[in-house]
């Protein structure tokens, strides 16, 4: 069994790590089929509307909660998309709730204009949407909002200290409300929000936050008639997402190899080693 | 010698259509339309009651259009975007709105029907069926409550994403509000 995929803290990554993620967006970016950036951020908002937000009961009186199993589908497609691009890259999720000195804000890989005199893949992406009325033709951009108004641990806390499944999901997808709209720009919107890549890292974070409290209250709240509601456009079914070591991957906030080779003693398994940091 | 045109009978090519890309959704800097409950009691959130949480419950909110905060203050009318969210300003919660930036489709695009869809129409609700929220008031709901009979439930909308397709005055639109409270 190949091991997990380990999503890592943006404020953790490595220059390796940095620079094997940029460049995975970079080599999306430049594909205009349906392997490529412009087409799997357009499922969520414009011009495809896929994404599940909010509560929406048309046909029943149980609540189609779907927010936090639709989004971790799209994110495991997603990470996959990154791959084939780069292989062994994973996506990094964004801490909103660290605070200066360790972070301020947006993230300074995602805040770059430029790296290396190219322009950083992780700032902004081209949208290409001439069929949108109006159309959507232009680069993404934030206008961000005073750090010290991102969410903070307290509420995350807040959150996870609810144990009732429907009470959790709302108050995480307000949390995650929140922080699109400091964003602001074109993250602050359903129909653009995909296309700024700060998008998935800021919903890997939002997946941790849910994976922390499964680990906690487990999945028996969950309504067993949502189980096997699909995902569409993807081809999970709700029971289908809820594990994440399922879906091959986990989350750590810092990974890094120790090398065994030519080690005095005796050495166990030659497998690279998993350490978790502090966060 | 120029060259012969390749169908000489074809009209004339239409212009270009022009292209004007939508904008990058922006804060608005003009304040939204404050909404103001009317005054219900609230005896049953008396200092002789014993509830563990006391929920404001929003439903029925329209989200096609700008993104905002929510800003609810109890008993505070005149409660503006720079108020300070503070208990003695009666300040009770926020939610948030994540809205769609407008419609970006053909005419009709964003119209909701679910109240006409037929029994065996099993395709997804409209990604636009209202919203719901919840803002946990407990304390201000205590405090309000030992010392009023009543309570009005403004929300002043702030706006941090909208494009200009996005209404930013009317911006806080809901069909149903309630308190709910809970005991342990």
């Amino acid at each position: 069994m190949a091991d997990l995929r380990i999503r890592l803290g943006v404020h953790n990554l490595s220059d390796a790590q940095v620079s094997a993620f940029r460049d995975s967006y970079r080599q999306m970016m430049a594909i205009a089929d349906n392997r490529g950036y412009q087409y799997l951020a357009g499922l969520h908002g414009t011009p495809s509307w896929y994404c599940w937000h909010h509560q929406q009961n048309a046909h029943t009186a149980q609540s189609m909660q779907l927010f936090l199993p639709w989004h971790r589908a799209y994110l495991y497609n997603w990470e996959m998309a990154m791959r084939d691009r780069v292989p062994d890259v994973t996506l990094p999720w964004w801490d909103w709730t660290l605070r200066p000195p360790r972070q301020n804000g947006v993230p300074q890989i995602f805040s770059d204009r430029s790296v290396g005199g190219q322009p950083n893949p992780l700032a902004s992406f081209r949208m290409n949407l001439p069929n949108t009325q109006p159309p959507l033709m232009r680069n993404t951009a934030r206008q961000p909002g005073d750090p010290a108004e991102l969410p903070s641990q307290a509420d995350v806390d807040d959150a996870l200290a609810r144990t009732d499944w429907s009470d959790f999901t709302d108050k995480l997808e307000d949390i995650h409300d929140n922080v699109h709209g400091w964003v602001s720009g074109d993250m602050g919107v359903v129909g653009t929000a995909a296309f700024d890549p700060i998008f998935w890292s800021h919903h890997a974070m939002i997946d941790r936050i849910w994976w922390l409290w499964q680990t906690k209250n487990g999945n028996a709240n969950i309504s067993t008639e949502l189980l096997d509601v699909v995902l569409a456009p993807f081809t999970f079914r709700v029971r289908d997402v809820l594990n994440p070591n399922d879906l091959g991957y986990d989350y750590a906030a810092a990974q890094s190899a120790i090398p065994v080779a030519g080690a005095t003693g005796s050495a166990g398994a030659p497998a690279a080693g998993a350490a978790g940091g502090s966060g | 010698m120029a060259r012969a045109p390749r169908n000489p009978a074809a009209p004339a090519a239409a212009a270009p259509r022009r292209l004007r890309s939508l904008g990058v959704p922006t804060r608005s800097t003009k304040p939204a339309r404050t909404f103001t409950s009317a005054a219900i009691p609230i005896a049953f959130a008396g200092p002789e009651h014993r509830y563990a949480r006391a929920d404001l419950e929003i439903d029925g909110i329209f989200h096609g259009e700008a993104s905002y905060e929510g800003r609810v203050f109890f008993n505070n009318p005149g409660a503006d975007q720079q108020t300070a969210k503070t208990a003695e300003n009666g300040y009770a919660g926020s939610f948030y709105i994540f809205g769609h930036g407008g419609c970006l489709g053909d005419p009709g695009h964003c119209d909701v029907h679910e109240h006409r869809r037929e029994d065996y129409d099993f395709r997804p609700p409209h990604p636009l069926t209202p919203a719901k929220k919840r803002v946990t008031v407990t304390q201000a709901l205590r405090d309000i409550a030992s010392t009023a009979a009543e309570v009005t439930v403004t929300v002043v909308p702030v706006v941090t994403a909208a494009n200009e397709l996005c209404d930013t005055d009317n911006v806080f639109r809901c069909a149903t509000m309630k308190l709910v409270t809970y005991n342990a």
